[in-house]
């Protein structure tokens, strides 16, 4: 890396922690009112989109009421909207 | 002669040339950042997002795309009446990855204040 990339090693990198998350519970919050948590399972290289996939995945809007459908067997979540990743977040108190 | 100095052709030679320097230049100067991070590490900043969202925690770590780990986040929640008026209402989110690509503001917590709105007029009788 350049000298001009300001990355000290005792720093921790964004992409470092979300990998460090493979496997266990992972908690989303997209840009709208809608949050997913999940297992996660992996994610693309794609730096600028970061696409994710998950398991056993609990969908919450949070606006109306609380929970809103639960899905199983793996999703793949487009990175678009996606605004904060919570490792082992549990989601939002219902 | 083929050649004249001073010609038009001359001239956009030496544009080619320089157009070509800036843009290597651009190239390598590709991943600084306009913004050094590495001075707001642990400490309390303050992040708005894509969509409205508003956040603040300590700096732990960013990368050039500006993706960003933030510690004890504190979620400042929107009033669903207004989509732009704070409440008082906050969560807790503790460590998080946000993502670089929805982030639209940086600034230091103690760098800001919510001050009275001075585009009102005030109105006489």
């Amino acid at each position: 890396m350049a000298a001009n990339a300001s990355t000290n090693p005792s720093q921790l990198l964004p992409l470092e922690l979300v990998d460090k998350c493979i496997g266990s519970r992972i908690h989303i919050v997209m840009k709208s009112d809608k949050e997913i948590v999940g297992t996660l399972l992996g994610f693309d290289d794609f730096v600028k989109l970061a696409d994710m996939v998950l398991e056993d995945v609990t969908e919450f809007e949070i606006t109306p009421e609380g929970r809103r459908i639960t899905k199983l067997d793996q999703i793949l979540l487009n990175g678009n909207n996606i605004t904060m990743l919570v490792p082992g977040g549990e989601g939002p108190e219902v | 002669r083929k050649f004249r100095l001073g010609s038009p052709q001359g001239a956009n030679g030496l544009r080619r040339r320089e157009t070509s320097l800036l843009v290597a230049d651009k190239e390598k100067k590709k991943k600084e950042s306009i913004l050094d991070l590495s001075k707001y590490i642990d400490k309390t900043i303050r992040v708005k997002f894509q969509g409205g969202r508003e956040a603040s925690g300590v700096l732990k770590g960013f990368d050039p795309l500006l993706n960003l780990v933030l510690d004890g986040t504190i979620e400042y929640m929107r009033d669903p009446d207004d989509q732009y008026k704070l409440t008082e209402d906050t969560r807790q989110l503790g460590l998080v990855v946000c993502r670089g690509t929805s982030v639209v503001l940086i600034c230091p917590q103690d760098g800001m204040e919510a001050i009275p709105n001075p585009f009102i007029q005030q109105q006489d009788g």
